[in-house]
Parts: C-alpha cells; structure tokens; sequence
C-alpha cells in the first residue's frame, strides 16, 4: 500500500509546488504568456464592489486567449495574456505588499489595477521605482496623478470633471426646458466636487440654482432639508451622492411628497435600487456603461460579465477595471513589443478603445472618461442618453415625481 | 410658515420614535443602574431582523414586534444574567469599568455578526400609504400611525409602572434597593426582569422606527447617546418627561436643519447632554 501511496504524495506534492511557483514573464521574448499582475478587493470594506472580480478577471483571460492572445508585431504572431492575482483586503499596506511581491518575486510583466483611491495612493511608487508600467482601475482622485509619476495611468469611470456632462446636454435640449436647479450633495470630497463643477455649469447653461443642501452620511431624518427643496420648487433636484447615503433621503422624498421634472441621482446602483425599490422609479443617474450599447469590445465585455456573473448595476465601478486591461493590451499592441519602456510610450499616445467610447490620457495618466444617462423605467435601468445609443426613450418630464 | 410646521411635525414624529428608544434605557437605568451601551444597536440589530422579517415572509408590522419583544426580553434576560449579574459582586469601581467594557463589547460584537449575517446595507419595511396633504403641508400617514402607537405604548407602560405590582416593585427598586427587599420585593430577580422587560420594548421601538427610517447595523450608538441625552433631560424612570424631552430633541434637530445646517442635526443631541451635564449636573445624577 506504502509503495502506491508514497509515490503517488510525491506526484501530487511536485504538481502542487509546479502549479503555485510564479508566473515567470518572458519580457521581450515571443515565447511566453504576457503576464499581468493585479489584486482584487475580494474581502474587506471595498469588497461588495468587487468581490467577483477575481473570477471575472479569470474569464477576461479566458476570453482573450481565445483568440490566440494579445497581438504583438514583432513576434508576427499573437502572445497569450496570464493573469497573477492577489487580494488586496482593501488594505493599502497590504496592497503594496503585494505589489512589491509581483514585481520582486513574480516578476510580471505589467500592472492591472489596483482600484480605489485610498490604495491608489500608496501603490503607484512601486510602478515607478521597477518602471512597470501600471493601468489602475477605479482611482478617480486627480490628485493622485498630479506626483510626477512617469508609468501610472488610470480608467476610472467616470471622471469627476465630466460625470454629468452628458446629463446636462440633455437637458438643454428636452422639453419642457428646465429653469431651475436645487443641489443636495452628501458630505464627501468627491460628492462636493459633482456638485461644485455641475453648479457652475448648470449656471452656464443658464440654469438658476435655487439651493444647495448638504448632509452627512449619519442623518436619518431629512424633514427639514426636504421641506426647503419642496419650498425651492426647483424644476430639478440633483443628489451628488453615494447611493447608501442617500437612502433615507430618497425615500423621504417620495413619502413628502417632492415634485420636480427630474430627479437625478450621481450614484444610480442596484444596491439603491434593492433598497428603496420603487421609489427609485422615474429617476435619471449616471452609469459608466450597460450592457446593450454597443461599442469597442462590448460583446467581449459583455460575454466576460455574463460568464462571471458581474452585473454592471451592482458592480457599477466594473468598466474601469476592465478597461484598465483593455489599456494594458492596447498599448502592447501598439507599441508592437512586450517592451515596457515601448509600452508606456504609446500608452501616453494612445487612443484606448472601450465599450463606453474613446479613451484618452493627459500628461499625468488621468482620463477624459464620462458616463451615460440612465433613467429607472418600469423598474429596469435604461440608457436614455446619448440617444444614438439609447437603449429607451427618455420619459420627461419623469411621470413619477409630477 | 408652511415650512416650518412641516419641520415642526417632522420632529414631533422623530421625537415620539427617540423617546420610545429612551423609555427602555431609562428603567435599566433606573433599576440595573446599567448605562447599556449596546441599546441602541439593539434597536439597529431588531430593526434589521424586522426588516428581513417582512421582506422574507411579509409579516405584519404588528407581528413581527409581538414576536421580537419576547425574543429580545429572554435574550436579555440570559445576556444580564451571564454577563452582568456577576460584575455586581466586584467593586464599585470594577463594576463600572465591566460593565462598560462589557456593554460596549456587546455592541461591537453584535453590529459586526449582524452585518456578516445580513449585510451592512440599510433596511427598512417600506409600507406605503397616502400622505395626508393640507395645502403645502404633507404628513406621512405611517408617521402619524406611529406616533398614535408611541402614544398608546407610552400610556400602557405609564399604567404598568403606576397600577401594576410589577411596576410598583421596578419603582420601590429605583427608589431604595434595600427598602424594597425588606418589603418582600426579590431586588435580583427584578433588576433581570427589568432589563428584559426595557430590551423587549427596544423592539417595539425597532419595528416603528424602522417603518419611518432605514437602519444599519452600524448605527446603534449614535441612537444610545440620543437616548441618554433624553434620560438626562427628562429624568431617569420618568417616561412621560422621556417623551415630552424625545420630542424636544426631534423638533430642536428639525429646526437645526431648516435654520442652520442639516449636516449639524445628528450632534445636536452631544452637545445638549453635555451642556445639560455642566449647568444642571444633579439632573443627571453627578455629584
């Protein structure tokens, strides 16, 4: 029995030390996988966004070698992508730990992510003292790029500068036009720079701004504030806000009663709607893409979101991730070599193609990416605007909030 | 004016739901002579249970707190007899710091297992009815519902305290522990009895609160500060000056919002308790 047995622990030992070594990168050579190194928030706080991502990014890998891999030109063939994947435990040291390990230890090729601005801090060193070059996901704070780092980039969608810009757009030419605005913004840095940009603008547009409202993340009962949005009678009620905090607000609305042409959300999310359900009905918001519209690579995108059962209302950060392997696999195309030096040059040049437009970056890494306007129709999230790729007609004014 | 009457009814409607928070904490107070930390993510931890309660198997509202009042009263009583019961053999100065670190550890470890169990998003029991509209005023038929029950609930728990043996013994214990054991009342048994009997309305006040406002597992301390603010000022086993000091508190936050900034409403209670602590510390018993 020992003789069978004791062969066969030795077998499955070496197969499993074959099977956990390290991805080895094969830079500028057409032999190997391209490997790309990246970590997922898979636990920790950060992990309701992301939890599935892992599995996700198997698939995204899956689906591209499918097609023989990432097209590198000067090997005159097509090179397979390898993914090494950490969880990052939506831990900032713990994420650099890892980064350090995937460019010491696992030595990969480039870097994929990592997401969220309190990890897109303390990361993007390492790309630049092992001059890898980096396509972060969801790092949206402009500041982060503004450090002289020479091989960041980044895909958040959207940036805050154009978060609503196609929202505005259409209001200046719906019908009944709107002649006022009321802003209620959550208070978070973020949410505080929607609403200082968009108020500008609005103002621009020739919108009268008829009040600004804040509230905090704890307040539970919005009687008063939305006693002075029902006393603004602003024609629209634009909430920048997360969408957990502004559940009690939402709900409140509906209950007092709050009538406007719109109401429009910054955070439209499967997580609101599962929260106040039907209160949501009639409602425009943002979202970065949705299945449906087409564009480059949205049937890859949605096939991989489909297979890892990723959808894009619960997952609503899930574009920029995907579009920062997008990136990463343009860039090696263009610049024709798994060079990294090759690859960040033409990244800096590049047009990045993505289901949810173009893609282009400044001198910093940071990108022009925007968002599309959705509105909740019968319960379903529609893309109402741009109309050329509207997957339902705008119902305005919204019936719901008459 | 349209508006501020809708501020002022607004904060009647909270107050009325802050007060029946307090109601409970005071008696433990009162009697236990506990600061339970952990009692307002009672509320936060019924409420969630409430919510998935009606979400799951679409209980009535009613129900669903005749089912949670006893549950929370046994569990409390278990939890007081486990874990407070033997801090009361330690010295005044221990007893204090245990029961603090116990209460305290009670709220963390039950907001954490309740997000793990249910998630940390916010629930609710969205029952709907038409608002009532007086021209530009509009008030939430549930709210007004509600406040009829904290009224109703108030009034019975006024008469338990009042008419019943019961209340009269939670009353002789507050009043002097060693008076009403020599009047044949079992101080013990009374103070697990008590704690239980304030944990179970928690639950009431849970299912009224959450059919007005969303709640999360996170949340309970800020509502046990609430509830301390309004012991203090109403006075300790006083539940119609907890009701009379909830509604205070609800119309003052109101008026914070619509006068100055909403953002400022939730500290609103911190910064009354503690000027009530500086000018009248004998209200709140500090010598």
């Amino acid at each position: 029995m020992m003789k069978i047995l004791l062969p066969a622990c030795g077998a499955l030992s070496l197969a499993a030390l074959l099977t956990s070594l390290p991805a080895v990168a094969k830079l500028n050579s057409c032999d190997g996988p391209i490997v790309f190194g990246t970590t997922v928030s898979e636990t920790g706080p950060f992990s309701t966004l992301a939890d599935r991502w892992r599995k996700m990014t198997e698939v995204f890998a899956e689906e591209i070698n499918k097609t023989g891999g990432v097209a590198v030109k000067s090997c005159n063939k097509k090179l397979p992508i390898q993914f090494v994947i950490y969880d990052d435990q939506s831990v900032p040291a713990t994420a650099v730990q890892l980064y350090e390990k995937m460019a010491t230890v696992d030595k990969v090729d480039f870097f994929v992510g990592p997401d969220w601005s309190s990890i897109g801090g303390p990361v993007p060193p390492i790309a630049d003292k092992y001059k890898i070059p980096m396509v972060m996901g969801n790092v949206a704070t402009p500041a982060l790029y503004d450090r002289g780092l020479k091989y960041i980039w980044g895909t958040p969608f959207p940036v805050v500068p154009n978060w609503s810009a196609r929202y505005f757009e259409m209001i200046g030419k719906v019908s009944p036009k709107p002649q006022t605005i009321l802003f209620i913004t959550h208070d978070n840095p973020v949410m505080k720079g929607i609403t200082a940009t968009w108020s500008k603008k609005a103002e621009e547009q020739g919108l009268k701004v008829v009040g600004t409202e804040m509230f905090g993340a704890e307040l539970k009962d919005f009687t008063a504030l939305i006693a002075k949005v029902r006393a603004a009678k602003a024609d629209i009620v634009y909430i920048s806000s997360y969408d957990n905090a502004s559940v009690p607000l939402v709900q409140q609305m509906r209950q007092l009663k709050v009538r406007a042409m719109d109401v429009h959300h910054t955070m439209l999310t499967g997580a609101l709607q599962r929260q106040v359900g039907q209160d949501l009905e009639g409602m425009t918001g943002e979202l970065s893409w949705y299945p449906g519209v087409k564009g480059a690579y949205s049937e890859l995108v949605e096939t991989v979101m489909q297979r890892s059962n990723v959808s894009m209302f619960d997952y609503i950060w899930t574009l920029g991730r995907l579009t920062s392997y997008l990136a990463m696999i343009q860039g090696i195309e263009k610049a024709g070599e798994v060079d990294r030096e090759k690859v960040r040059a033409a990244l800096f040049k590049a047009t990045i193609k993505s289901p949810a437009g173009d893609v282009t970056f400044d001198e910093r890494g940071f990108p022009d990416t925007g968002a599309f306007t959705v509105q909740m129709q019968a319960g379903k999230v529609q893309v109402v605007w741009p109309p050329e790729v509207a997957t339902s007609k705008l119902q305005w004014p919204s019936p719901s909030w008459k | 004016m349209e508006v501020l009457l809708q501020v002022l009814i607004g904060g009647v409607l909270l107050g009325g739901l802050y007060a029946l928070v307090a109601f409970g904490l005071s008696l433990i107070y009162g009697v236990v002579r506990i600061l339970n930390f952990a009692h307002g993510t009672l509320l936060a931890v019924s409420g969630v249970a409430a919510s998935l309660a009606y979400a799951t198997w679409q209980l009535h509202p009613v129900l669903i707190a005749m089912l949670l009042a006893p549950l929370l009263g046994a569990f409390a009583y278990g939890y007081y007899h486990l874990l407070l019961k033997p801090l009361a053999r330690r010295n005044h100065f221990e007893g204090t710091v245990g029961t603090v670190l116990v209460t305290v550890g009670t709220l963390m470890v039950l907001s954490d297992l309740t997000a793990k169990a249910a998630g940390a998003t916010q629930r609710n029991i969205p029952v709907r009815l038409e608002a009532l509209e007086f021209g530009d005023i509009v008030v939430s038929t549930v709210q007004l519902l509600i406040l009829g029950g904290i009224a109703l609930l108030t009034l019975v728990m006024h008469l338990i305290l009042k008419k019943t043996w019961f209340g009269r013994a939670i009353r002789a214990v507050t009043q002097d522990t060693v008076g009403a054991q020599i009047c044949g009342v079992q101080s013990t048994r009374m103070k697990a009895l008590t704690f239980a009997f304030g944990s179970a309305t928690v639950a009431v006040a849970a299912v009224m609160y959450v059919l007005s406002f969303p709640v999360d597992p996170t949340m309970g301390f800020s509502l046990t500060v609430k509830a301390f603010t309004i012991i203090v000022v109403g006075g300790i086993g006083n539940l119609p000056g907890a009701l009379l000091a909830g509604v205070f508190l609800g119309v003052a936050e109101g008026l914070t919002g619509l006068y100055w900034k909403p953002e400022w409403a939730p500290a609103l209670s911190v910064v009354l308790m503690l000027a009530i602590l500086v000018a009248r510390p004998r209200v709140a018993g500090v010598k």
